[in-house]
């Protein structure tokens, strides 16, 4: 028999990536990571190119830390634009595929064979929003910010966004400035759109901080190689590049500050307003009431961060525990209303 | 110079006392070079045929898609009607999900299924929402002697806990007129026969006693105007006539059968009276005067609980004597679930028959079920885990010819279900931005 933990869940997660770089993949295993110490819940992850392989590659990671689809849960499809370009596929969403079992099949599950067992990503958006308690749920980016954009133009999600999502973690830019970013190059149109509309908080992490926080390579055949024998995060991390090599954690750093926004991991800059330039660089200007902030990384926190990203990435799956309300029998309304008790509080950890 | 005669598609045969017989399709009607096909096209009718507690997904699903080939094990008694039917999957009612509203899945996947809306949580503060069939009924029910009809089988109580803190109002009824006025199905043959064959008007206690005493059929009250029409139609309308009035008649006797056995349908439980005992009878009785009612153009809108969700009875007619409910919560134990494939063929069965009848029936150039969309399905597609995608859900019949059937189409994952009503609406001449948890209309229902 199943057991029910009683009372607010921990925070809902929204992870939208273009997966173009191995970041991504830890970041989703950072985000399961925290999963696994009840920080947070995964509710979806997005994909903002139409790549059927690298979805099938996230849908076997997701399987991977949700296990199988049991009582009362299901693994819910990976959102997938359908529209643009696919993009470069890297052998790291593949060659896992390669692993077999004793009988031949393949090692890690993957159900994605065509766009129907993907999700319109306003869809699963709409549905996933709407399991979240208020303010008890945040968004990670790390892409071009396509599918937000969208998000924004759907009808009724902007007041379902500013209802249930605490803040957005965005990972691109370059702050206070710097070079062009090419997720924001990616579609200029919807990072204006995002950082103009978005309904809460963002906070941006920039190209710079994830530069300075390389992710060690030697983990994989060590940490992850302890916790589990076969893990395809770590098999995709041998597959991307020629070992050893230590990746930018521009995605790592992001949703590990938007799972912890109190841990002290990076400094926050003080409010202001971002603007996106014509020519994809972004500009940070100081406002007391302006919405947005961004994570300047913090030289004394960065061995901790590191091990921290090891930790996490390289922890075994928990299956996810299911909650119902505190008083099941209560008036949901009322439930809905009383303060909350875990929730995320707002990023103020200057 | 022909000249014709037309009879009026809105012709009863009426008689002394509270009889109205409408009439099904003639040529008659037609003017003259215009027969066999109807004038203005054949109304398109739907109907909603809703199971309880899910299904066994391994025996629903097929594992392919396109054109039917091995029909999976549940819907083997449709083989004979593959060509007409329309396997939908992945279709999803996010509003029956808990959300945040913890355990209840009956009684929120059967609240939202024509609805589109999660329903409220309470056993005495009843709010749904305005069902779509009921959206319909509203546009083009003025068209029809009744703008809509709602059927079941089972237990129609409106009051108490059906499912951990929900109303029985949401388990047990599918169409709601608006969202605090559901529209509880009628069980009882008898009364829905009066109501179709009746005049409206109440039948007095006397003319009650003397139908009883001599044990006349209504067609006798008819008689006189029955042998007159029958004199002005040609030779295939007189066909046409007496099968009518033959499948009418047959209803009637199987009524007159029911009210007479009087057998409990359970050790110390008493039949409701009139009420088969015969789950299977009871079905036929009550759907062949759905057929009657589609044929004879008295409402274009029907919704049918084959028995309420959540339903615990037991099956003894499959020596099943397990609860229906109970059994679908199964924990993956074979014997438990070979027990509710049983059970899920066995309800296909029964609407197989259904469909059979609706395809003998020929209307102008095309069969009667060509000329509608009957939905089955379920709010549930694992009874055992709950879940609320990838819905049980066919189409049979051809929306007059809008729909292509014969095969299995499958959507995105997620795709919302009220996706596939916005597009029934529209092939019912009502046409809507957005309907419930809707994104959009779903594509494909003509494409082969």
């Amino acid at each position: 028999m199943q057991e029910f933990s009683k009372g607010k869940p921990p925070a809902g997660v929204f992870f939208d990536t273009d997966f173009s770089a191995i970041d991504a993949v830890l970041a989703m295993s950072i985000l399961y990571g925290l999963q696994g110490k009840n920080d947070c819940r995964v509710a979806i992850v997005s994909m903002s190119r139409p790549n059927l392989a690298v979805a099938g590659f996230a849908d076997a990671v997701e399987r991977f830390y949700k296990g199988p689809a049991g009582n009362f849960s299901q693994v819910p499809p990976i959102g997938m634009r359908t529209e643009g370009l696919a993009g470069d596929t890297s052998p790291a969403f593949t060659v896992p595929f390669e692993k077999k079992n004793a009988d031949g099949s393949t090692l890690y599950k993957n159900q994605v064979k065509s766009e129907i067992d993907t999700g319109d990503p306003n869809t699963l958006f709409r549905n996933y929003l709407e399991a979240q308690y208020d303010l008890n749920a945040f968004w990670v980016l790390g892409g071009p910010a396509t599918n937000l954009a969208s998000a924004l133009a759907f009808p009724g999600m902007p007041e379902l966004i500013a209802a249930k999502i605490k803040y957005l973690v965005v990972s691109v830019g370059a702050f206070p400035n710097g070079p062009a970013d090419g997720r924001i190059k990616g579609d200029i149109t919807a990072a204006r759109r995002v950082f103009a509309e978005w309904p809460t908080p963002i906070v941006a992490c920039g190209r710079e901080v994830g530069a300075g926080l390389l992710f060690p390579g030697a983990s994989i055949d060590k940490e992850f190689a302890e916790q589990v024998h076969d893990n395809p995060v770590a098999d995709a991390y041998r597959a991307c590049h020629t070992m050893p090599y230590d990746a930018p954690s521009w995605d790592m750093a992001a949703a590990l500050y938007a799972g912890r926004p109190k841990e002290g991991y990076f400094k926050l800059s003080g409010p202001g307003t971002i603007v996106v330039q014509d020519d994809g660089r972004t500009s940070f200007s100081d406002s007391d009431k302006g919405k947005h902030q961004y994570l300047i990384l913090d030289r004394e926190q960065k061995d901790r961060i590191l091990k921290t990203y090891v930790e996490l990435a390289s922890a075994k799956p928990v299956p996810p525990k299911r909650f119902r309300p505190a008083d099941d029998a209560a008036d949901p309304q009322q439930e809905q209303k009383k303060p909350p008790v875990d929730a995320v509080k707002p990023p103020d950890n200057k | 110079m022909i000249t014709k005669k037309v009879l009026p598609r809105r012709t009863f045969l009426r008689g002394m006392g509270s009889a109205a017989i409408a009439l099904p399709f003639l040529d008659a009607m037609t003017p003259a070079f215009a027969a066999s096909s109807m004038p203005g096209g054949a109304p398109v009718r739907m109907a909603f045929f809703y199971v309880p507690n899910g299904m066994i997904m391994d025996a629903w699903n097929p594992s392919y898609e396109g054109k039917f080939q091995e029909m999976p094990r549940s819907l083997k008694p449709l083989e004979p009607f593959k060509d007409d039917i329309l396997q939908i999957g992945n279709l999803t009612h996010n509003t029956g999900r808990a959300l945040l509203d913890g355990a209840g899945d009956h009684g929120r996947c059967c609240g939202s299924y024509l609805t589109g809306v999660q329903v409220k949580k309470s056993l005495t503060e009843i709010k749904s929402s305005i069902s779509f069939d009921q959206i319909v009924a509203n546009e083009i029910g003025k068209q029809t002697r009744f703008p809509s009809l709602e059927l079941g089988m089972e237990d129609a109580r409106q009051a108490g806990d059906c499912d951990s803190g929900y109303s029985c109002a949401y388990t047990n009824n599918l169409a709601w007129r608006g969202e605090s006025q559901p529209l509880p199905p009628m069980l009882d043959p008898r009364a829905l026969f009066e109501r179709m064959f009746g005049t409206g008007q109440p039948m007095t206690p006397e003319e009650r006693a003397r139908q009883s005493v001599y044990r006349r059929s209504i067609l006798d009250f008819v008689t006189d105007h029955t042998h007159k029409l029958e004199s002005s139609l040609g030779p295939t309308d007189r066909r046409k006539l007496d099968e009518y009035l033959s499948a009418i008649r047959q209803v009637e006797v199987q009524i007159e059968r029911a009210e007479k056995d009087t057998k409990p349908i359970e050790p110390g439980m008493d039949k409701p009276y009139g009420i088969p005992a015969d789950f299977s009878e009871h079905f036929k009785l009550m759907s062949n005067m759905v057929a009657i009612a589609f044929q004879a153009d008295q409402t274009r809108v029907v919704t049918f609980l084959m028995t309420r969700e959540g339903s615990s009875r037991p099956y003894r007619e499959l020596e099943i004597p397990d609860g229906h409910h109970p059994l679908t919560h199964h924990r993956n134990l074979p014997d438990l679930m070979e027990k509710v494939r049983k059970i899920n063929e066995y309800h296909v069965r029964q609407f197989a028959s259904f469909v059979e009848k609706m395809k003998s029936t020929q209307e102008g150039d095309r069969s009667l079920l060509d000329n509608c969309m009957i939905v089955y399905g379920a709010g549930l597609s694992d009874g055992n885990a709950h879940l609320h995608e990838d819905l049980p859900t066919l189409i049979a019949g051809r929306g007059g010819n809008t729909i292509k059937t014969g095969r299995r189409m499958v959507v995105r994952r997620e795709t919302p279900m009220c996706n596939l009503f916005l597009t029934m609406m529209d092939r019912m001449g009502v046409h809507m931005d957005k309907f419930g948890d809707s994104t959009g209309r779903l594509q494909g229902l003509d494409l082969g």
